[in-house]
């Protein structure tokens, strides 16, 4: 595999009418990575990922995918991507095996080749008793993971899932996860956006956050958690449990508290003084703390803070 | 594997998934059938005047008709997008989509002429000329159902588009009426009309006689239209394929 990053993109911008959807976005996903474009509904990642694979015609910019530019060579670039749209839509009427096959043939497979292909996919996403189900009569899950599988089915380099476990129930979402671990592992690049930040966490090497399309922050998820500002974070648990309205009177250095399965998640304005007034609660209520921490942001925490914001301080990180 | 060999995949596709229903062969059928038969009843000697011009509409109306509905309904359902995402050429996706519609109108002009034949004794003075004219026809309409189905969003859009042309020329293309009996001021727009030259195709074929004095007008014409319908539709995929 050539050191070539599997993406390049360099000032790309791409306006609809008056409405500027993406704005001289600039980055890189480096070969093997699994890359999460994160960005609330509307900043711009669903435009990104039809420019790259070549869906839709940028204004302005440089977009390299695999080496090359995929308005110039979209066939070239089609034959190394693979694209999961954010919904469904292979062949209801057709069977599993069959959208499997017929999309083999569209990437120039020769017959056994593609057989053989759909026998390993139905397999590896545990569909081998499905193959002569019609895509249509499957569940929402399976036919997420049937749509996963067909994008597979000419070993592609990169491949793009756009909300990939939307919709899935916790079960289904999770093995959803673990196929997607095993398919970057499997050498392929993947460029992943969510609306799910632990997911994007859990699964991804780096991180960009796209608002109102421009470039809020990118880099590793621990780099972009260290660059929101400093949250004054405690978390609290009583024995016996406490109602938010006595403690919020007795500690006015907490700002806000939610509670947060039998643990309460405090915003302070200083959390010296927090700690003190805390103490000082628990004794006169005659409630014992059981545990007091402070947590470290996370990446949740990072992009509402980028959102609150109210968008980009534009940063790259190289 | 080359561009043609995954046309041929696309067509297959379809014709596997839409036109080789047992319903979609009925109704091309049906009305023309039903349409010829009456005409028959009512008159068994000059039926053979209006069989060809019955044939062409056939072609128009159903060719047309499937590639706009396969079309709309793919970019509707999701599906469409598969072949844009593959790796295929706007000309392959436009060949594999045309060459299945064309084939759907030329199977079923095909067994509505073959009835006529068998049942009613219809007889082919010129059965080459008669088959090129449904193969260029069918091609033709179906490229022009192609180019409908891109520009529009919903079905019923499609038809209403195209409805807003079909119905005009079947009136002055000699499917009823000869073009030697269209008033003068009509006969421009009767020249402008690939039906015309369809109708003029399928009359050579069955009577050996038409309008123009040999094949040879109406065969270019043909050609020329369905040139021009592939780049109207070829340029209309560029544009508007993915919206």
């Amino acid at each position: 595999m050539s050191a070539v990053a599997a993406i390049t993109v360099s000032g790309l911008s791409k306006s609809f009418g008056s409405l500027q959807a993406l704005h001289e976005v600039n980055f890189t996903v480096p070969r093997g990575e699994i890359f999460a474009y994160l960005g609330p509904n509307g900043a711009g990642k669903t435009t990104t990922i039809r420019i790259l694979a070549g869906l839709l015609q940028r204004d302005a910019g440089e977009v390299s995918v695999c080496g090359a530019d995929v308005a110039r060579e979209p066939v070239f670039v089609k034959e190394r991507i693979g694209v999961v749209p954010d919904e469904s839509n292979l062949y209801p009427e057709l069977t599993c095996r069959r959208n499997l096959e017929y999309l083999g043939e569209l990437y120039g497979l020769r017959r056994k080749v593609r057989t053989s292909k759909a026998t390993e996919l139905l397999s590896f996403f545990d569909l081998a008793d499905r193959g002569a189900t019609p895509f249509g009569a499957l569940s929402r899950g399976l036919k997420r993971r049937l749509t996963i599988a067909a994008a597979l089915v000419h070993d592609p380099e990169l491949v793009f899932l756009d909300e990939p476990t939307s919709g899935l129930d916790v079960p289904s979402a999770r093995a959803l996860r673990e196929l997607i671990r095993t398919i970057n592992l499997q050498g392929a690049t993947i460029f992943l956006t969510t609306h799910n930040l632990q997911e994007a966490e859990a699964l991804s090497q780096r991180v960009l956050i796209l608002i109102r399309g421009r470039v809020a922050a990118q880099g590793t998820p621990g780099e972009i958690r260290q660059r929101v500002r400093r949250l004054n974070l405690l978390e609290v648990s009583f024995s016996p449990e406490i109602e938010a309205g006595p403690l919020l009177k007795a500690c006015p250095a907490v700002l806000q508290a939610f509670p947060q399965n039998g643990v309460w998640r405090l915003e302070a304005a200083e959390v010296h003084a927090s700690l003190e007034q805390l103490v000082a609660f628990a004794a006169a209520a005659g409630v014992r703390i059981s545990a007091i921490s402070t947590p470290t942001a996370s990446l949740e925490d990072a992009f509402m803070s980028f959102l609150q914001e109210g968008g980009p301080e534009v940063e790259a990180v190289p | 594997m080359s561009q043609w060999r995954r046309a041929l995949a696309i067509s297959w596709k379809d014709i596997e998934s839409y036109y080789g229903k047992p319903p979609l062969v009925t109704w091309g059928l049906l009305f023309p059938g039903v349409l010829l038969l009456s005409l028959y009843v009512k008159d068994p000697d000059t039926y053979l005047a209006i069989a060809p011009g019955v044939i062409a509409m056939t072609l128009l109306f159903g060719n047309t008709s499937m590639a706009a509905i396969v079309v709309t309904f793919e970019k509707r359902a999701g599906t469409f997008q598969r072949l844009l995402l593959a790796p295929l050429s706007m000309r392959t996706i436009i060949l594999g989509k045309a060459a299945s519609a064309s084939l759907y109108g030329i199977a079923t002009a095909l067994a509505l002429s073959l009835g006529l034949v068998f049942v009613l004794g219809m007889t082919l003075i010129n059965p080459l000329i008669f088959g090129i004219g449904l193969i260029l026809g069918a091609m033709c309409f179906s490229l022009l159902g192609l180019a409908a189905a891109v520009v529009v969003r919903e079905v019923f859009e499609a038809m209403t588009l195209m409805n807003f042309f079909r119905f005009p020329i079947l009136f002055i293309s000699g499917v009823f009426m000869p073009l030697s009996q269209l008033p003068p001021w009509l006969k421009p727009l009767a020249y402008a009309s690939p039906l015309t030259y369809v109708v003029e195709l399928l009359h050579l074929g069955v009577a050996g006689r038409s309008e123009f004095t040999g094949p040879v007008v109406p065969l270019l014409a043909t050609l020329l239209f369905l040139l021009a319908s592939w780049l109207l539709t070829e340029a209309l995929f560029r544009r508007r394929a993915w919206a």
